[in-house]
């Protein structure tokens, strides 16, 4: 094109136009709509599934192990160390609860997909939810579940191939799924769990671990026994996961030096010990992954909570769309559970604060999120938008959720 | 229990910001608006996440048509008006040009010496063109030349997108737009003087319009790069999500009802109008208007109901359309400041290979190794984004839809961490640092994920490909006779304006106007 044609020509937006409009003549005027990036992200992310229970196994004298299959035949896949969400109705209660799948992701996939999980119960401590599960659930009760969730997965592009499990409690149940998705071949990556336990007659899933020790190199498993007096058995360690031990079963003794990745999940009081610990030891930050752990037991006990408060009883006013009721809010339980003690259908997923799928507004009213768990975004915060499951009142408060 | 009204003047179909402005305007002129999001966030892809304690910006996040408080431009004049005041942060580059095969090694900023006023450019020397010709000397005049055309055109479509004008006064008033709409990007460059380093520097904002310069029509090409090398660009202080939650506050303050968790299944007809719309949940919720940002394809395809209220040239009118790109983007926080990394930049454009477009948009016609790459620090614009001692990046690039049909859920994985392999190997060589030994986080965007966060038909960001057979002048010009269904308007990306939040805003208030004058006509 000339210089000299472009400037003269004025005829462009007639042209550009006719031009659109005889491409769409020109166009198919049948119904040609198929999506399958979406189709993918649905199989990935199914939303409700309903699942039956296929088996019960006694793991230990205080734990079962359960087995899930879809009723539809299809499992998303997940990855070793995410987590599943039971939608339960119990007496009228709506609840959820989350729980690590223990089975491996391969289990998931093929012919015969299932998916474990372990719950222990006879604990101080242990959940009403937990006991419910322990001592209701039989083969054959149905469920509708929501997964995969969570990020305490390995991950390649960040984590080191060399992961040291510090366990405690039921917090096995997510290395039980990565070390038997390693011995199937299926995640290329060394896991040595130490698990802490106060004896033996606490370890869950051990018979099914030492099998899977005996079948690849790739897995090791180390009982951590702290109670007095308590017997040893071969290859335990004595006492708590304290830096000493972690430093041992480190690559090269070297917690240092980058080549081991520290995957920690267990109860409350670990965390904090062996937060400690790994500090102490200078392990580099981006080498440590915490699994999030549950709302407080004891919310009063939570850093900046005003402690006058706990044995009040406040009014909640749920407003959904234009409906407005007004129910019971404990101050020492999240607005989340008075929601579903009034049989209020809420998105809780995670129950830690983390995931944001009970985010609601609270329009009105004070109210304490403790600061361990806050996963809430800066815009959020500055507009009283919260997670349900981790927010306490402290006041009467107006919180729109919502319609599900 | 009822949880709607019986009905509402107008449902807007998606909460984001497209969705979010047709509210907005509607309720300004007392309309009663119902917004049905299916997420529980607002904001579509205007949105961020918390990992690991630390906010993160979901993808690319600049927005334009901003300009400074004192001087604003129509965006930020539109959110005040509607009571949106954002903490916006300018960003302190336009772009950093790497292009080792060209010896291209340049950075640009925003600004020029002219004024703006009432959203119109006065042209002046753009500091841009003086950067290039300190590298490029000589250059100056034809650069700038090229910039005040691109500022002439752009004053002519922020016109023109708002007042009616005959075809005889255009040309008075808006000369040099009339005269380059007919013509690609690359058919103007070829009207200047330029060495072609020049013009690959020139060419490297292609992406965030997502169509190679040989396809894209000028009039596009100038309303960015007036709009980014003049008004420069902003990110939101608190992240995106703080534009998209300060919009909700805005709509709930205008009396909007705005519903999280509702995903819109079915859009229902009767004798050519629209009647109202049903959930997934099961609610059948009425209005005579509907704004709905899914694309028209979806729309058409799936959603009216019942079907045969879809005219044959409404599927016409989306299939002849060419699908615009999807988002592959690595989000990271790492372990060390941006300076212990040797990341220097804001925004980093990456070509690891000659600036040829068309090489590169067959590029993101595959899965990749993809060779042109945005990398973006948001500490430089946004200090407080992380903790003292870490860096927000993010990596992206911008491929076709096409490429990822084919994928199935147990490929998923472990195509998008090689995918995002590629991307992070690519960066830490071009940085000398290698970014793996530093990952605090990392979440990894695919189509997938846009598909799986928003519905948005076949994961894509960008609506449709801006090119010669589906101009913007002939978009605004056919407008009119588009609306195949009475009571129904599109918004979002693949409305008139195409793609970007800014844009988006714009294609919001667009579909609200059309619901708005329908109303008037059907005496509403």
């Amino acid at each position: 094109m000339k210089i000299k044609s472009f400037l003269k020509d004025v005829g462009g937006a007639s042209r550009v136009t006719k031009l659109r409009g005889q491409t769409l003549n020109n166009a198919s005027s049948k119904n040609l709509y198929i999506d399958p990036i979406n189709a993918t992200a649905k199989a990935l992310h199914p939303g409700p599934i309903e699942v039956v229970c296929t088996k019960v196994e006694e793991v230990s004298p205080t734990a079962k192990k359960y087995t899930f299959a879809p009723t539809n035949g299809v499992l998303p896949i997940f990855e070793a160390g995410q987590y599943v969400s039971f939608d339960l109705d119990i007496d009228g209660t709506k609840t959820t609860r989350p729980y690590s799948i223990c089975s491996a992701p391969y289990q998931a996939q093929g012919e015969n997909p299932f998916f474990e999980v372990t719950i222990r119960n006879g604990k101080k401590g242990t959940g009403y939810v937990s006991i419910w599960f322990y001592e209701n659930v039989k083969e054959g009760d149905k469920f509708i579940v929501n997964l995969p969730f969570g990020h305490f997965n390995y991950e390649e592009l960040r984590d080191s191939n060399n992961i040291l499990a510090l366990a405690g409690g039921s917090g096995i149940t997510p290395f039980y799924s990565m070390a038997q998705e390693i011995a199937n071949g299926t995640l290329d990556v060394n896991l040595t769990i130490l698990y802490g336990s106060v004896s033996h007659k606490d370890i869950i899933l051990e018979k099914e671990l030492k099998e899977i020790t005996s079948k690849t190199d790739k897995v090791k498993f180390i009982n951590v026994i702290s109670g007095e007096g308590e017997e040893l058995q071969e290859g335990d360690e004595k006492g708590f996961i304290s830096r000493e031990l972690i430093k041992k079963y480190s690559v090269e003794s070297d917690p240092t030096n980058a080549k081991t990745s520290y995957f920690v999940c267990g109860p409350l009081v670990m965390y904090q010990f062996v937060e400690k610990e790994l500090k102490a030891l200078n392990v580099p930050l981006r080498r440590i992954r915490m699994e999030v752990f549950g709302a407080p037991r004891d919310i009063s006990q939570a850093e900046g909570y005003p402690k006058e408060n706990i044995n009040k009883v406040f009014k909640l006013t749920v407003r959904r769309g234009i409906d407005e009721v007004v129910i019971d809010a404990k101050a020492c339980e999240p607005l989340a559970v008075a929601l579903e003690r009034a049989g209020i259908k809420n998105r809780t997923r995670c129950r830690s604060g983390e995931c944001g799928f009970c985010r609601s507004k609270v329009v009105s009213g004070e109210f304490f999120v403790p600061k361990v768990g806050d996963g809430r975004r800066a815009a959020d915060k500055r507009f009283n938008y919260v997670h349900a499951c981790s927010t306490y009142p402290l006041s009467d408060i107006v919180l729109e959720i919502p319609i599900l | 229990m009822a949880f709607y009204k019986e009905k509402y003047d107008a449902i807007v179909v998606g909460g984001a910001l497209a969705g979010m402005a047709a509210a907005l305007t509607l309720a300004n002129k007392g309309k009663s608006v119902l917004v049905l999001e299916r997420h529980n966030l607002p904001g579509g892809l205007t949105t961020s996440f918390v990992r690991g304690g630390t906010e993160m910006e979901a993808t690319l996040h600049e927005m334009m048509s901003i300009g400074p408080e004192e001087a604003p431009f129509k965006i930020r004049t539109f959110l005040e008006e509607m009571g949106v005041k954002v903490n916006w942060l300018r960003v302190p580059e336009a772009y950093r040009l790497v292009v080792p095969k060209e010896k291209i090694d340049i950075t640009l900023h925003a600004g020029f010496s002219g004024s703006t006023q009432n959203n119109v450019y006065v042209p002046g020397d753009y500091v841009a063109a003086k950067e290039i010709d300190k590298q490029y000397p000589g250059t100056f005049s034809e650069v700038n030349r090229l910039l005040n055309l691109c500022t002439a055109v752009f004053n002519a479509v922020n016109y023109l997108s708002i007042n009616h004008m005959s075809k005889a006064q255009m040309l008075l008033k808006f000369p040099e737009f009339v005269k380059t709409c007919g013509y690609s990007t690359d058919e103007v460059f070829a009207t200047f003087n330029l060495p072609s380093e020049v013009i690959d520097i020139l060419k490297a904002y292609w992406i965030y319009v997502g169509s190679p310069t040989s396809e894209l029509p000028f009039t596009i090409y100038a309303v960015l790069m007036a709009d980014y090398l003049g008004g420069g660009s902003y990110v939101a202080k608190e992240f995106s999500h703080e534009l998209s939650v300060r919009m909700v506050e805005a709509c709930r303050a205008k009396g909007v009802q705005y519903e999280y968790c509702q995903d819109v299944d079915k859009i229902l007809v009767k004798n050519g109008h629209v009647y109202g719309v049903r959930t997934k949940r099961g609610d059948e919720i009425h209005a005579d208007y509907v704004a709905c940002s899914a694309y028209p394809n979806r729309c058409y395809g799936n959603m009216i109901e019942p079907k045969s209220e879809v005219p044959p040239i409404a599927f016409k009118s989306a299939n002849f359309r060419k699908m615009g790109v999807t988002c592959t983007s690595v989000v990271l926080t790492l372990d060390k400041s941006p300076e212990e990394l040797n990341i220097k930049d804001y925004s980093v454009f990456s070509s690891e290979t000659d600036m040829d477009l068309d090489a590169h948009w067959k590029n993101l016609h595959t899965k990749g190794p993809y060779n042109y790459l945005t990398t973006i620090c948001l500490n430089y614009a946004n200090p407080s984004c992380v903790p003292e001692g870490q860096t927000s990046l993010s990596i992206t690039t911008l491929p076709l839809p096409s490429a990822y049909m084919d994928v199935k859920p147990n490929e998923y994985h472990a195509l998008k961490r090689k995918v995002a392999r590629s991307m992070i190997e690519t960066v830490s060589k071009h940085l000398g640092v290698n970014l793996f030994d530093h990952i605090l986080e990392v979440e990894v965007e695919m189509p997938h994920t846009i598909a799986h966060y928003t519905s948005n038909y076949l994961g894509g960001i960008y609506g449709y490909q801006h090119d010669m057979e589906d101009h913007i002048v002939a978009r605004l010009q056919m407008s009119d006779d588009e609306n195949y269904i009475k009571g129904l308007s599109f918004c979002g990306a693949h409305a008139i304006s195409g793609d970007g939040m800014s844009p988006c805003i714009t294609n919001g208030r667009k579909a609200a106007k059309i619901l708005l004058d329908q109303m008037s006509e059907e005496g509403r």
